[in-house]
């Protein structure tokens, strides 16, 4: 992460003084986008450059869904479950991408390049069903669109 | 147009969300005004004249709010925006955020310029790219043209503004949850005393007004409150916007003027059900309100005192429209999963109760029902009404007695033949 | 002074006291888990509900601010009915295994459980299970069945012990207490207390773990000699009605255990590790055996002849021992003191490893009573030893004394509780009781005097010092 101080220093910029702490979650997000993770090495970074402890970070990296310390596929391809998103569809993606890229939500495929999750309430009800391949929203998807985004994916 | 707009009053291009359109709309004007000729105290007093309520969900009075503040206290105050958007069925901040970014920073220079504020933030929900991406761009463009970061020539008012983004946590949509997480933690509720408005964030007053509300701010400053005043009903001044979904023809973000029909919003303005459906019952305002089967909706109007005459409330403004046909078993099932899912696990009553009411619920929808469940899960509904640190346990407590009094019979039905009188269906059309 | 009403009886509050401090102090008893006096206010376990009268709903009285006039019901009915389903809440997934933890008899699940519950579950749905016999720490073994996420432990180890050990990661109801990845909890010399501090029997100790049922011990009030603070201790210790006469029957004279005794002038509620592992320090081989010269010798004949040598001594210097008790330093005094020149020894220096200082309750001085002898003594008996020519006789009361820096003329009485190499180079031995064997008082480094007594029957071969110094000085001679 080190690399990345020079980042931190000027989002820290804008903070009033004394918010080291608030910058984990931005630090956090940016080395997860830079590393696909975030490894035991930018722990320790962390807890050097802003001077919180350790467990704090822990704290937050178990807390938040979307904060990982293992790498997940290239795609990462998150599905949401809840009420609209059921209500429209939503439960048979899930059961298609199951079987499409052969793993249970939670799993990664064995090549590495799919990674399958399913989430809580992404706030695309109205364009429900809702399918999140890294940070891209894709709307209104229904098993064709899925299908054609599927193949569009190396 | 479900009645006057307040907020939707352009039409949405491809550049309407960009300082150049903004301006040519009229903004940062009220700044302007507001840096020029008004106390802090004015604003206050405006804002609170119009009767400008909370639009995340609890309803309350945001001049009252900001009264609280002490301008003579000594001490930093922070604002924030509540942009954690995340009650299932709720999206409709997700449209001033991508289409009127500008309006939330004039509204939030206004609001810090009110409350003495240095340093305010938009608290954004980690999930939302394109929200980000607009309201980050926003900011740049702000800073660039001098209304963030640099003093104003006449007053000296400076304000810094930083978008800071949650990591996927539904109770930091929660005020305190969230200042626990602006503060780099997990984002945990907490107790009340103190209130946020004595000590927020790191201890110091903090204001946190959700983004619609934030939103309003500019237009009451700009035409006073009495014109506020002229939209909507007496007890509930102005618009919300709604966000609509489920069985619905035209699903989206509505701006609502309260005390509009509400059986004419769903059937005329969102176009009905979809093809070949009825109603069987709304959400009116997010989830964690009850739901209203459709003969209780009508001759409702949407606003706060007819809705909870109904028996429900305004909420969130996310409504989800549910057809017939729709089983309410499984759809407790994907509520209560995702409570379970969200609850921060702090405080016994939440962290004990989700869990247990999700395993009762799938252990029915398994076939397993016993006959005791139902009471069981009025039982756990109650243990958390007032009881926990934040209003998770309520909520998850209402919604549930929401549907079991309303569809106590599928339950019946499901617990006694272990399975569903509709299907186990949640999705609108039969599929093959 | 604001004046509430607690079940209709008035208590006079302190403006910046809750409800449940103001309970505290006027005898009004609210459960609880997750408050304790010394630590913030987590609000979280919601067993300490009370209701304001007039209002249909509880609140939390850990948080609640007093204010004049406050009327609050800590045992209605509707009190009771909400105590009862968080008890039911946090027993839900609780395993319900006393017969098999060390907590059993002294914890508050236990104890809420029969005040405020009384029933079974009312599930039947099987328990959730979690992690079990998960390394805390070295010295800590943690249940997450039993733990019931109060925090108390996280508390202290922010506020208190300052080693930020202890987290809960992950959410809802598979978070799980924790020690940072780095094992700080292992650097906190302080880790013990969450195992007092924990309210179940989530957190326990590995050295007691499964050494004895909590009902079988009894405490004894001592004074924890491992440094200048003189934290007050209850030493736990077999009950005499429960002695073992088969088995094993050194543990009757064993320390089970040693807590905290709260003591607001020394050390509040905590001790420091060392302090817990009394036992070990104070079960170090004893010595037994009077000697002459490095053989045996009776206790009365070697006592007599430590007097006869004392007495055709014409310049004796004394080291006294900084581990003695008030009354034993004042018995010396008054007996042999005028006799001798006398200098106040360091019994024990700090050990590798050990924390030699800090500003919450460790002292750089590892011995209990250095103060007690600066103040019969004076403070020049706390310099270094100093040696003449014509010094005849060094009587060494206690360990730590190197007998080669004694002059290599003078003679030399040794008197000392431990089985030492040093005890056969004396010309006189004389073995000492220790500690939990008799009872006396030390001062600490504020000057504030605690007392000990005693846990357990000394031998007959060894010599309390108190008694000891009088036979030592006793005018007759052989």
């Amino acid at each position: 992460m080190r690399h990345l101080i020079p980042e931190f220093d000027r989002l820290k910029a804008r903070f009033p003084e004394g918010f080291e702490s608030s910058l984990l979650l931005p630090c956090v997000r940016r080395i997860q986008e830079d590393r696909g993770f975030v490894a035991d090495s930018d722990i320790d970074g962390l807890v050097e450059y802003l001077g919180v402890p350790r467990i704090q970070i822990e704290e937050v990296l178990s807390y938040y869904t979307q904060f990982r310390r293992a790498p997940v596929g290239r795609w990462h391809v998150q599905c949401c479950r809840n009420i609209t998103c059921s209500m429209r569809g939503a439960e048979r993606l899930i059961d298609r991408l199951a079987q499409r890229l052969g793993v249970a939500p939670g799993q990664t495929t064995t090549d590495g390049r799919f990674t399958l999750s399913t989430v809580e309430c992404l706030g695309s009800c109205g364009t429900a069903p809702v399918v999140m391949i890294n940070e891209k929203y894709h709307e209104n998807v229904n098993i064709e669109a899925l299908e054609t985004l599927l193949t569009g994916l190396d | 147009m479900p009645g006057t707009p307040l907020l939707m009053t352009f039409p949405v291009t491809a550049t309407s969300h960009l300082l150049e359109d903004y301006r040519a709309r009229g903004g940062y004007v009220t700044l302007g005004k507001v840096l020029a000729g008004m106390r802090p105290e004015e604003v206050t007093k405006e804002v609170a004249a119009a009767g400008l309520l909370g639009h995340g969900g609890a309803a309350f009075s945001a001049g009252r709010k900001w009264g609280v503040v002490h301008l003579d206290d000594g001490q930093q105050h922070f604002l924030c925006a509540n942009a954690d958007e995340g009650e299932p069925g709720t999206f409709k901040d997700r449209w001033i955020l991508e289409h009127a970014p500008h309006l939330l920073i004039e509204s939030m220079l206004i609001a810090s310029f009110a409350l003495q504020v240095r340093h305010a933030f938009v608290y954004i929900r980690g999930e939302f790219d394109l929200p980000y991406r607009r309201l980050a761009a926003a900011v740049e463009e702000a800073y660039a043209a001098g209304y963030l970061g640099a003093p104003d020539p006449g007053t000296g008012f400076t304000c810094d503004l930083v978008v800071y983004r949650g990591a996927g946590s539904y109770v930091c949509g929660e005020a305190s949850g969230l200042l626990s997480s602006l503060e780099g933690k997990r984002g945990y509720p907490r107790n009340r005393p103190p209130r946020l408005t004595v000590r927020g964030l790191y201890q110091r007053p903090t204001v946190i007004n959700n983004v619609e509300t934030l939103a309003n701010v500019t237009g009451i400053i700009a035409h006073g409150a009495a014109e506020y005043r002229k939209v909507g009903t007496a007890k509930s001044p102005g618009t919300q916007l709604v966000s609509i979904s489920g069985h619905i023809a035209r699903p989206g973000v509505y701006e609502v003027e309260y005390g509009y029909p509400l059986t004419r919003f769903l059937f005329e303005d969102c176009g009905g059900m979809l093809p070949g459906h009825t109603l069987k019952c709304i959400v009116p305002g997010g989830i964690s309100t009850k739901v209203l089967t459709a003969a209780e909706c009508e001759g409702v109007t949407y606003d706060h005192a007819s809705l909870e005459a109904a028996g429900s409330s305004l909420g969130s403004g996310g409504m989800i429209v549910i057809a017939e046909g729709t089983c309410m078993v499984r759809l407790l099932q994907v509520l209560l999963r995702f409570y379970h899912h969200e609850s921060c696990g702090q405080c016994t009553p939440c962290r004990e109760g989700m869990g247990w009411m999700h395993r009762i619920i799938d252990r029915i929808v398994a076939g397993k029902g016993r006959a005791e469940d139902i009471e069981q899960l009025y039982a756990i509904s109650m243990m958390n009404d007032g009881t926990t640190i934040c209003g998770m346990g309520d909520a998850a407590g209402y919604a549930t007695v929401g549907i079991l009094n309303k569809y106590r019979d599928e339950f019946i039905h499901w617990i006694e033949h272990g399975s569903s009188r509709c299907d186990g269906r949640l999705e609108a059309t039969a599929h093959a | 002074m604001p004046e509430i009403f607690i079940n209709g009886t008035a208590v006079q509050a302190d403006a910046s006291q809750t409800v449940m401090q103001a309970a505290q102090a006027s005898g009004h008893f609210i459960p609880y888990f997750c408050w304790h006096p010394q630590l913030s206010v987590a609000g979280n376990c919601r067993i300490c509900t009370i209701q304001v009268e007039g209002r249909s709903w509880v609140e939390i009285a850990c948080n609640m601010p007093v204010a004049e006039g406050l009327r609050v019901l800590t045992d209605s009915d509707l009190v009771r009915a909400h105590r009862k389903q968080v008890m039911q809440l946090l027993t839900l997934n609780h395993p319900v295994d006393c017969g098999i933890c060390d907590k059993a008899g002294e914890c508050s699940l236990q104890d809420y459980h029969y005040a405020y519950n009384g029933t079974a579950s009312v599930s039947r749905d099987p328990k959730v299970t979690s992690t079990k016999f998960h390394d805390l720490s070295e010295r800590i073994v943690l249940d997450n069945e039993r733990c019931i996420l109060c925090t108390r432990c996280v508390r202290f180890t922010r506020e208190i012990s300052k080693s930020n050990a202890l987290g809960v990661i992950h959410r809802g109801d598979a978070s799980l207490l924790r020690c940072a990845e780095d094992h700080a909890l292992d650097a906190d010399p302080y880790s013990d207390n969450v195992i007092d501090l924990c309210p179940v029997g989530a957190l326990l100790s590995r050295p007691f773990l499964y050494k004895a049922r909590v009902w079988y011990l009894q405490p004894t009030a001592s004074v924890c000699p491992g440094c200048a603070r003189g934290c007050t201790v209850q030493i736990w210790h077999r009950k005499d009605e429960w002695k073992l006469r088969a088995l094993d029957p050194a543990q009757n004279n064993e320390i089970a255990r040693v807590t905290p005794l709260d003591n607001p002038a020394v050390n509040g509620p905590w001790i420091c590790n060392k302090g817990r592992d009394l036992a070990s320090l104070l079960g170090r081989p004893r010595a037994e055996q009077a000697m002459h010269k490095g053989a045996p010798a009776d206790l009365v004949a070697a006592i007599a002849l430590a007097r006869q040598l004392l007495a055709g001594a014409s310049k004796p210097v004394a080291l006294v021992s900084s581990w003695g008790s008030n009354e034993e330093l004042t018995a010396f005094r008054d007996t042999l003191g005028g006799r001798c020149t006398v200098f106040v020894k360091r019994d024990r220096e700090p050990e590798e490893g050990e924390r030699i200082e800090d500003d919450i309750l460790i002292r750089a001085d590892k011995n209990p009573n250095a103060a007690g002898a600066r103040a019969l003594f004076g403070d020049a008996s706390l310099r270094a030893p100093e040696y003449t020519d014509d010094t005849d006789l060094v009587l060494v009361w206690g360990e730590g004394c190197n007998f080669a820096d004694l002059p290599p003329k003078a003679k030399i009485i040794f008197l000392n509780a431990w089985l030492q190499p040093e005890n056969g180079h004396a010309d006189v031995f004389i073995p000492l009781s220790i500690q939990t064997e008799r009872a006396g008082h030390y001062t600490n480094a504020d000057g504030v005097v605690s007392a000990f007594e005693r846990c357990f029957a000394a031998q007959d071969t060894v010599a309390h010092a108190q008694e000891l110094f009088a036979a030592l000085a006793g005018d007759r001679s052989d």
